[in-house]
């Protein structure tokens, strides 16, 4: 593991501080890994990826003997996942993007999410086709904008596999939460969509979920162009940018259901928050103008005739009873 | 009057910016994210699949703009700035939540009085300088009396009053008392942790406890919604086949813990108790001047003896 190392001066201790865990967090880093060997195709989606993903990517420029999937290789001498959780831990990245073209799973690119410096989920899949940003003559978007993303297909509400990968690249390009956007700043939309639903994905039971009946899925990015309307709401019209990927899905790490219930907490809300309606839907509650938390409670009608009274022995008899509820109104007349 | 036309033209405007699906397509605003759940037609799929999935994204960006665009906005330089909403997909975080500071003594104290935290400017305006100096740090204005060329002292201070030295000496102080009173912070914050787990613990002991000593062991008790199955402590067992390595390992640590010195029972097995106590015995012999004026002694009358010879 890493050395904990004290900050010695104010700046290391500014640097460390900003590595601390935050409520609201930033922007996932993301290392782009060679593993040992990477072909033209593998090299060239990285670099547009990374492209992408640009001013929170860090490139790793060696190759490295990394297979996340076996458990330990027997070439180097510590298991891929460590040298992953090294690699976090050092560059503070929680995303990683690897490369690794072999005989028998040719172009794969495998995403590795991390949490608190260790391998949450992973995902593999297969490049099938791929045309890069360079081959596609248009306008770029400009490194740093924030995307917008689009799902395409029920499959990314239903099928787990799906769901995790549609996890996984928000995560991957737009996991971070921001109060505002300018609007003249949206510039690209990373889509993703799948071929149509094969027959058996929509009947059959888990059973059938082999990578081959899976569909294949559609990456592309387009720059957006925004028309007047007429109204507020612009007209939009896409320009392709590129890149082009088609994948197929591969192998797959689903996360440990404990890490997933750690890294799924949120924090508590603010009493702001609440008097914003936000949270659960709470009945009774309403924030008057002065901005007070007002709440209505409504009480049962109250049963007087089982209303414990001063009990004396005088009054046990219950023939007297009429007379204590008459002397006590005038008591009280008395008193005031 | 017809409007007939103005209505068309103003539907006409709409139908331009509003996408029509069959499941209404689901925007996350707070994410800049859109999903169609709408199942993939196959057959503008197969006839162009770029322009099938240029005009999926082109349905979808266009519904998200319509949000975004109708978001309450905030004016700024760059133009206007649209207040997202919070985002409704949950993705996991990279980092556990931030663990929450306990209060420090004068923390507490300023939240009972409601005394608002003010923060201090770094620079502060030199009057006689007429420029803006560090509050503290390099050239700070704190230093100031320990560095100026004259100070002006009272007519009765005493003759080796060092105005330099005092005003020196109460900054030291002051550095001296504010760590102190960090560490008092720290150890107090660390004291309420402990107990607080400690009481945790105390607690979760006593329930477990208390739940047992019914007649019948708690079996008829009533339970409560949401209690849990007590669990007692569960034998973990090896497995027993192990290969090779694991095993050499296992029984090299278990030699070892048995050799180490911290499960031994008697620390010096070897030195027997003797009979003589050295110590009172040398005392003795040497009439209470210790053992090396004895050496000396001894010494001296051998060289005696060989003087005689």
């Amino acid at each position: 593991m890493l050395r904990v190392v004290k900050p010695r001066n104010a700046r290391s201790k500014r640097a460390l501080d900003a590595r601390e865990p935050k409520e609201i967090e930033d922007a996932r880093i993301a290392i782009f890994v060679k593993g040992t060997h990477t072909g033209e195709v593998v090299n060239n989606v990285m670099k547009d990826l990374m492209a992408l993903k640009r001013p929170d990517a860090i490139s790793f420029s060696k190759k490295n003997v990394i297979h996340p999937f076996d458990e330990s290789s027997p070439t180097s001498g510590s298991s891929s996942i460590q040298s992953l959780e090294f690699w976090s831990a050092k560059n503070d990245a929680s995303l990683f993007a690897i490369g690794q073209s072999t005989k028998k799973r040719p172009n794969g690119l495998t995403f590795v999410r991390m949490y608190d410096g260790k391998v949450l989920d992973m995902v593999e899949v297969g490049i099938e086709n791929f045309v890069s940003m360079n081959d596609i003559k248009s306008a770029k978007s400009t490194p740093g904008h924030k995307p917008l993303m689009h799902f395409a297909s029920e499959l990314f509400d239903t099928h787990p596999r799906f769901i995790q990968l549609k996890s996984m690249l928000m995560s991957f390009f737009n996991g971070e939460e921001v109060e505002s956007i300018c609007l003249a700043g949206i510039e690209h939309v990373i889509s993703v969509s799948c071929a149509p639903t094969p027959v058996t994905l929509n009947t059959a039971s888990t059973s059938a979920d082999t990578a081959t009946s899976l569909p294949k899925v559609y990456i592309r990015a387009y720059t957006t162009k925004l028309l007047s309307s007429g109204t507020r709401i612009p007209r939009v019209e896409l320009v392709n940018m590129g890149p082009s990927i088609d994948l197929v899905l591969r192998r797959h790490r689903d996360p440990d259901s404990e890490m997933l219930k750690q890294a799924m907490r949120r924090p508590k809300l603010k009493k702001t928050d609440v008097e914003k309606g936000l949270g659960k839907k709470r009945k009774n509650f309403e924030v008057d103008e002065m901005g007070d938390l007002r709440g209505r409670v409504h009480v049962g009608k109250q049963d007087l005739d089982k209303l414990q009274t001063r009990k004396m022995k005088g009054l046990k008899g219950g023939a007297f009873d009429g007379e204590t509820e008459e002397e006590r109104p005038t008591k009280r007349i008395k008193t005031s | 009057m017809d409007v007939s036309s103005i209505l068309a033209s103003h539907n006409a405007k709409y139908q331009l910016v509003t996408v029509e699906k069959e499941t209404p397509i689901e925007v996350d605003a707070g994410f800049l994210t859109v999903t169609d759940a709408n199942s993939i037609d196959e057959d503008t799929f197969n006839s162009n699949i770029e322009e099938h999935l240029q005009s999926l994204a082109r349905d979808g960006v266009q519904t998200l703009l319509a949000k975004l665009f109708s978001l309450p906005t905030l004016p700024s330089s760059d133009g206007p700035l649209a207040q997202l909403p919070p985002p409704t997909t949950q993705l996991p975080r990279s980092k556990p939540l931030p663990k929450i500071k306990p209060l420090t003594k004068w923390e507490q104290f300023a939240k009972a009085k409601g005394i608002q935290k003010k923060r201090k400017d770094k620079k502060v305006w030199d009057e006689e300088g007429q420029e803006w100096v560090n509050r503290w740090g390099k050239d700070g204005k704190n230093k100031q009396v320990e560095v100026q060329w004259a100070t002006e002292i009272k007519l009765h201070a005493a003759e080796d009053h060092d105005p330099r030295k005092a005003a020196r000496d109460a900054r030291k102080a002051r550095v001296v008392k504010n760590e102190k009173q960090r560490f008092a912070n720290t150890a107090w914050a660390q004291r309420a942790v402990e107990a607080r787990e400690q009481r945790k613990t105390e607690i979760q002991r006593t329930l477990a406890q208390s739940r047992l000593s019914t007649a019948s062991m708690g079996n008829f008790d009533k339970k409560l919604e949401g209690e849990k199955k007590l669990r007692g402590i569960k034998r973990k067992f090896e497995p027993t086949e192990r290969s090779v390595e694991q095993e050499a390992k296992a029984s090299l640590a278990l030699l070892s813990r048995m050799e180490s010195d911290s499960k031994k029972m008697r620390k010096n097995p070897t030195s027997e108790k003797s009979v003589l106590n050295v110590r009172k015995a040398v005392r003795f012999a040497s009439k209470g001047e210790g053992g090396v004026a004895l050496g000396r002694k001894t010494a001296g009358e051998k060289s005696k003896k060989g003087g005689k010879k």
